[in-house]
């Protein structure tokens, strides 16, 4: 016994006290340090992989918003060519109208003209054929009257022959 | 195996522990004791009596015990840095998830106390590990001779009153670290004015594992106590005190640290009351459970 309260000993302090900070600095170079180092190791590969994961899909994000966009422009383009190609259409179809009515009021016109022309050959060849209907039974009448005063002469003659026989 | 089997080895087994109970029964006779309890009981708290040669000096058993976990756990780390730790996968296996839930551990206790971490967490870890491979050493019952010629069973590093003094001083200097780091010499101030820690951190920790030491000698210096009640007796008296004395020194040391650490600018004087009654609260609460578990 020392007279120290609880056999207090500070050789044997200092002597734990170096046994322990060789376990300590051994513990953290050989067991505390390359455990952790892998465990960060790990949690920032992982944590890249998830930035890199976030940087993929933003980037397809914005790829999806510039398609958005250009599809929204596309589709823009085609409605404002949709409704150019319809007024055009319209115009077209206006115009052919317009032609066709135009046509067809020509048509008309020249088949009523050509009727009307028609008509008039037709009225006069009519016209003519009766004038010279007319004039052939005017003329068979004519030749008819004169035959038969032909034949009684020729009769007549043939008679007279005979008699004269 | 079949049921004949299983029945057979439970026989045999039976057989051989009722040999080595009736060898331990006729063996005893009180020949061995050379020592009163009381003389016991007084140098398992002195160690004035049972000293033992360590390179030429007398020491303490604990002493020894604490060469003896450090080496052992020098080995230990050493075979896992050259064999385990370059097998280390991204997908845990069972040991490398044991390593790195304890490392994880002590690192997240530092990290959650402190904002200036990186030596805390290895102090931590080396403390909590100390304790606790060294309470549980006790359990191996590790003979050794002491100077006077007597057979001593090693007792726990930490239930030598000088590594109990040692583990608590030792944190109040690694405290006061902390205090440095982060407020310069005001965080000496900071660290003084808790002037009673090192005292409290060594007697906590010297009475724990003291008490369980006391039981345990007092268990086993009575042969009749020797059967059965060791094995309730190591499990409450020395695993739990491992674990629990490992956590409490850690977290202690942890949170006061990061009290002295911090930083911060002071909030207002109202709020300033109100946060340093939680804090004192906090660490009240801590030590409170911590020495209920004990009690139980």
């Amino acid at each position: 016994m020392t007279g120290v309260p609880l056999n207090i000993d500070l050789q044997q302090i200092m002597l734990h006290l170096f046994n322990f900070t060789i376990l300590f600095g051994a513990l953290y170079i050989l067991l505390y340090k390359p455990v952790k180092n892998f465990m960060e190791g790990r949690e920032q590969y992982y944590a890249d992989m998830d930035s890199k994961a976030e940087d993929a899909l933003r980037s397809a994000e914005d790829s999806r918003k510039v398609y958005d966009d250009k599809l929204k422009a596309f589709d823009e383009e085609v409605r404002s060519e949709k409704a150019k190609l319809r007024k055009d259409l319209d115009a077209e179809r206006d115009r052919r109208v317009a032609e066709a009515k135009a046509d067809a009021e020509k048509i008309l016109s020249d088949a009523r003209t050509e009727a009307g022309r028609q008509k008039d050959e037709i009225i006069s060849s009519a016209q003519k054929e009766i004038t010279g209907m007319v004039t052939d039974a005017m003329e068979k009448l004519t030749l008819e009257q004169s035959a038969s005063d032909a034949f009684d002469q020729f009769l007549d003659a043939a008679e007279t022959e005979d008699k004269q026989q | 195996m079949s049921k004949q089997e299983r029945r057979k080895a439970i026989i045999v087994f039976a057989v051989i522990a009722a040999v080595f109970l009736a060898a331990s029964i006729l063996t005893g006779g009180g020949s061995g004791k050379e020592e009163t309890v009381q003389e016991v009981m007084r140098d398992a708290v002195l160690h004035d009596l049972n000293r033992v040669n360590l390179f030429g000096l007398e020491v303490n058993p604990g002493l020894l015990s604490g060469v003896i976990v450090s080496t052992g756990l020098i080995i230990f780390a050493l075979i896992c840095r050259i064999f385990v730790i370059p097998k280390f996968k991204m997908v845990p296996g069972r040991f490398q998830l044991v390593l790195e839930t304890v490392v994880g551990l002590f690192s997240n206790m530092a990290k959650g106390n402190s904002k200036i971490n990186g030596f805390l967490g290895a102090y931590i870890f080396a403390a909590g590990t100390y304790i606790f491979t060294g309470t549980l050493f006790e359990l191996l019952g590790v003979q050794a001779v002491t100077v006077s010629g007597h057979s001593i069973s090693l007792p726990a590093p930490l239930s030598d009153i000088n590594g109990a003094i040692m583990m608590g001083c030792l944190s109040y200097l690694v405290i006061m670290s902390g205090g440095i780091a982060g407020n310069g010499v005001k965080g000496i101030g900071k660290t003084l004015k808790e002037y009673s820690l090192p005292i409290s951190l060594s007697f906590r920790l010297f009475g724990a594992l003291l008490s369980g030491a006391l039981v345990t000698e007092l268990v086993y210096y009575y042969s009749s106590l020797s059967y059965v009640l060791p094995v309730l007796v190591g499990v409450l008296f020395t695993l739990l005190h491992a674990l629990i004395q490992a956590y409490v020194l850690t977290m202690l040391t942890s949170l006061f640290y990061g009290q002295v650490s911090d930083n911060t600018p002071k909030p207002p004087k109202e709020k300033r009351k109100k946060h340093k009654k939680q804090q004192t609260e906090t660490a009240e609460k801590t030590i409170d459970t911590a020495d209920a578990q004990t009690a139980a």
